[in-house]
C-alpha cells in the first residue's frame, strides 16, 4: 500500500507536460520527426531505426509540486506538507504520462517527390486531473465544510495502452509544397477512462434534523477495456498487457496530416494534426454508471409498537435505487487525444550544399529561428505550448537546437537537443528543461527522447 | 569525430551530472490521514397522544425504538475509528422532565450506554455532547442496532392528549479517522 500510495503521489507530483516534443519537431531531418509532421521535408533515401533504440521518449513534469516538496529530508511533518500541497493544488492541475518506444521505423524513398516511412511504436499516455474535492472530503472530511458542495466534475482521467502500427507518405506537391499523411492502426491493451462526470456532495443545516445530506445530480461513468479477463479476474501478468499491443487488443485507426509551405526560399511554414483517431473497445469491456440524487437526513423514529421496521436497511435500500450503480459490458469508443503543430522557421547564415540521395546537392543555411505553437485536446481541457527556437548545422551531418518554452505550467523551460550522424549512423539526443538538471528532484519537469538510427542519403 | 566527443561530453552533462537532492520516501510512514465526518443519525418528535395506550385512556411514561445500525460494522471503521461525537439537540415543551437513554446494542445486548440525559420542562434549546473515545470504549464497534428510549417524570398528572405540544428530538454523529498506509 506504501509502495501505492509513493507511486501516486510521485505522479500527482510529476505532472507530466502534454506530449509537445518542441525540440525533435522539424530538427535535423531527424526520421522521428516525422511522426510530428508527416510533410516535414527530407533528403533521406532509405533509413531504417534500430529497433528499440531508434525512439525513446518520455516527458515528466510538474506544475506547482515538487517531490522536494513533500520528500525533502527538512525534520518537517509528512501531514503538514501533504496538507499543504493538496491545499496549493488547483482542480485545473492535473498529473500526465506519455511515453513512446519505437520498435520499428523504417522509411523508402519511392521517387524524387515521395518519401515513404512506416513503423510500429507502444505508447503509454496517461492524464488524471486533480479531484481537488475529493481529495479533500477524502482527507479532512466534511465535518468542517458546511454548506460546501464537494464536486465530482472535477473526476477525470484516462489511461491507455496501446500498440500503434503505421504507414506514411510524403509528397512533394512542388517546389513551395509538401503534403504529407500516415495513416494509423491502434491496438489497445488497456484502458481506462471517465470524463464528463458531475454531481455534488452538500452538508447543511437540517430541519428535521442537525443536518441534512444532498448527492445531487450524480452522473458518473467509469469504463474500462482490458483490465479485467473474461472470467471476471484482474489481469495482473504484464506480458499479456504488451502481447495485446501487436494488433490483437482492441483495435482503432486515426489519421495524421501535415504540411510544409515556403513562404519564399528563407521561410517556411508547416503544421500537422496528429492522432485523428479512435479506438472501438469491444473485448474485455467493464463499465461501472452511477446516476440519481439521494436526501439523507437521518433515521426517523415513530415509537410504533406494532412496527419492526429495519431503518437502517430502508435507507440502503432508498439508496441503491435512486442512486444505482449499473455494470454493464457495452462497447465504447475512445477518441485518442488530437495534437496540433505549427511552426514558421525563417532560415539564414552561411548557405552550403548537402548531397541528396540521387547524388544531386541541395542548398541549405546553416542557421534557422523560428515558433512553434503546440496543442493537444484533453478530456477536460486543451494544452497549449509555445516555443521559439534557434537551430544551427555545423555541417551537413551535425546539427543543433535550443528552445525556450511557455506552456501552462512554466515560463523557463530550455530545452536543447543535438543529433549527428556517423558514417550511416544517426545519435540524436533531445533534453527539455535542462535548467532542472541542477537539482532533478526539485524539476518542473524533465523531459528526454533519444534515439539511433541508420540513415542513407 | 570531434562532434561525437562533443555531443558525448553534453550527455555526460545531463545524464552523469545531473544532481538530485536528497529525498526520504519513508516519510509516507508517518502519514496519518485524519479526516472527520458528520453525519446525522435519529430524529423523532412525539406528543403527548404517543404516550398514550391505543385506547387513548393509559398514560405510558416510557416508550422505545430500536434499529439496525451497521455503520461500525466496516473493517475499515473498526480499525481506524479514534472517537466518537454524539451531538443531541432536544425541544422540550412538555411540562414535564424528560429523560432520553441512547443503547447501543449487539444482537440485543448493551455494549454502550448514554449518560442518561434528563431535560427539564419547558426546554426549548437543550444540547448534549457525548464524546465516546474507542480506545477506552471499544466495545461499541460491536453496535449493530442502536436503542432509544424516552421517558417521562412521573408527576403523578396524565399528559392532555391533545395538547399540541411536542417533544423534538435531533442527533447525529461525527466520527474521527486515524489510517495510515
Amino acid at each position: 500500500m506504501k509502495n501505492i500510495l509513493v507511486v501516486i503521489v510521485f505522479v500527482i507530483t510529476t505532472t507530466i507536460f502534454s506530449q509537445n516534443k518542441q525540440v525533435l519537431y522539424d530538427f535535423g531531418e531527424l526520421p522521428q520527426s516525422l511522426l510530428l509532421n508527416p510533410a516535414l521535408e527530407n533528403t533521406h533515401k532509405l533509413h531504417v531505426g534500430i529497433p528499440i533504440l531508434s525512439g525513446f521518449s518520455t516527458q515528466i513534469g510538474s506544475s506547482e509540486v515538487l517531490l522536494t516538496d513533500l520528500f525533502a529530508v527538512d525534520n518537517q511533518n509528512i501531514n503538514d506538507k501533504i496538507s499543504q500541497v493538496l491545499h496549493t493544488l488547483t482542480s485545473d492541475d492535473f498529473m500526465m504520462i506519455n511515453t513512446q518506444v519505437e520498435l520499428l521505423n523504417i522509411g523508402y524513398r519511392l521517387n524524387e517527390k515521395t518519401y515513404l516511412s512506416a513503423g510500429f511504436y507502444q505508447e503509454i499516455d496517461a492524464i488524471g486531473y486533480f479531484p481537488k474535492d475529493v481529495l479533500v472530503l477524502f482527507t479532512e472530511g466534511n465535518d468542517a465544510f458546511l454548506n460546501r458542495s464537494f464536486s465530482a466534475s472535477q473526476i477525470g482521467y484516462k489511461f491507455d495502452v496501446l500498440g500503434v502500427l503505421h504507414a506514411g507518405i510524403t509528397k512533394k506537391i512542388d517546389e513551395k509544397l509538401t503534403l504529407g499523411g500516415r495513416f494509423k492502426i491502434y491496438s489497445a491493451a488497456l484502458n481506462l477512462e471517465s470524463t464528463n462526470n458531475r454531481g455534488t456532495f452538500t452538508t447543511v443545516q437540517g430541519t428535521n434534523n442537525i443536518y441534512t445530506h444532498y448527492i445531487s445530480n450524480v452522473k458518473m461513468e467509469q469504463r474500462s477495456s482490458g483490465l479485467f479477463d473474461t472470467n471476471d479476474e484482474m489481469i495482473e501478468d504484464p506480458n499479456e498487457y504488451i502481447q495485446r499491443t501487436f494488433l490483437s487488443g482492441n483495435l482503432g485507426i486515426g489519421f495524421d496530416l501535415g504540411i510544409t509551405y515556403h513562404i519564399n526560399k528563407q521561410l517556411q511554414f508547416s503544421a500537422s494534426l496528429i492522432d485523428i483517431g479512435f479506438i472501438n473497445h469491444k473485448k474485455n469491456v467493464k463499465n461501472y454508471k452511477e446516476e440519481g440524487s439521494f436526501v439523507y437526513e437521518g433515521f426517523e423514529y415513530e415509537f410504533d409498537p406494532n412496527s419492526n421496521r429495519d431503518f437502517w436497511r430502508e435507507i440502503n435500500d432508498r439508496l441503491n435505487e435512486e442512486l444505482p450503480t449499473v455494470e454493464n459490458e457495452n462497447s465504447y469508443i475512445s477518441w485518442r487525444p488530437t495534437k496540433i503543430n505549427m511552426a514558421l522557421r525563417y532560415s539564414f547564415g552561411e548557405k552550403r550544399s548537402e548531397i541528396c540521395y540521387d547524388n544531386s546537392y541541395q542548398d541549405f543555411y546553416t542557421d534557422a529561428v523560428g515558433a512553434h505553437f503546440f496543442s493537444v485536446f484533453r478530456p477536460l481541457s486543451t494544452n497549449v505550448a509555445l516555443t521559439a527556437f534557434y537551430q544551427k548545422s555545423f555541417s551537413k551531418k551535425v546539427h543543433a537546437k535550443v528552445t525556450y518554452t511557455m506552456d501552462d505550467f512554466s515560463y523557463s523551460n530550455i530545452g536543447a537537443g543535438m543529433s549527428f550522424q556517423i558514417g550511416k549512423v544517426n545519435f540524436y539526443g533531445m533534453f527539455d528543461n535542462i535548467l532542472s538538471y541542477r537539482n532533478l528532484s526539485s524539476a518542473n519537469s524533465v523531459s528526454l527522447q533519444l534515439g539511433i538510427n541508420f540513415i542513407m542519403n | 569525430m570531434k562532434y561525437s566527443s562533443k555531443f558525448s561530453v553534453i550527455a555526460s552533462i545531463f545524464l552523469f551530472f545531473s544532481c538530485a537532492e536528497s529525498l526520504d520516501f519513508n516519510q509516507i510512514d508517518d502519514y496519518v490521514n485524519k479526516p472527520i465526518f458528520t453525519a446525522s443519525l435519529t430524529y423523532f418528535t412525539v406528543v403527548p397522544a404517543d404516550f398514550f395506550d391505543s385506547t387513548g385512556t393509559i398514560q405510558q411514561n416510557s416508550i422505545s425504538e430500536t434499529t439496525n445500525f451497521d455503520a461500525l460494522q466496516s473493517q475499515f471503521v473498526k480499525d481506524n475509528l479514534v472517537k466518537l461525537d454524539l451531538d443531541v439537540a432536544i425541544k422540550n415543551e412538555f411540562d414535564r422532565e424528560v429523560t432520553i437513554r441512547v443503547e447501543f446494542l449487539n444482537n440485543n445486548v448493551t455494549v454502550y450506554t448514554f449518560t442518561p440525559i434528563i431535560i427539564k420542562g419547558n426546554t426549548l434549546n437543550y444540547k448534549y455532547l457525548e464524546e465516546i473515545e474507542i480506545a477506552s470504549n471499544s466495545a461499541i464497534l460491536n453496535t449493530t442496532q442502536v436503542k432509544i428510549t424516552a421517558e417521562l417524570e412521573n408527576t403523578g398528572i396524565q399528559l392532555n392528549l391533545n395538547d399540541p405540544i411536542e417533544f423534538e428530538f435531533k442527533s447525529s454523529v461525527t466520527m474521527y479517522i486515524e489510517s495510515s498506509f
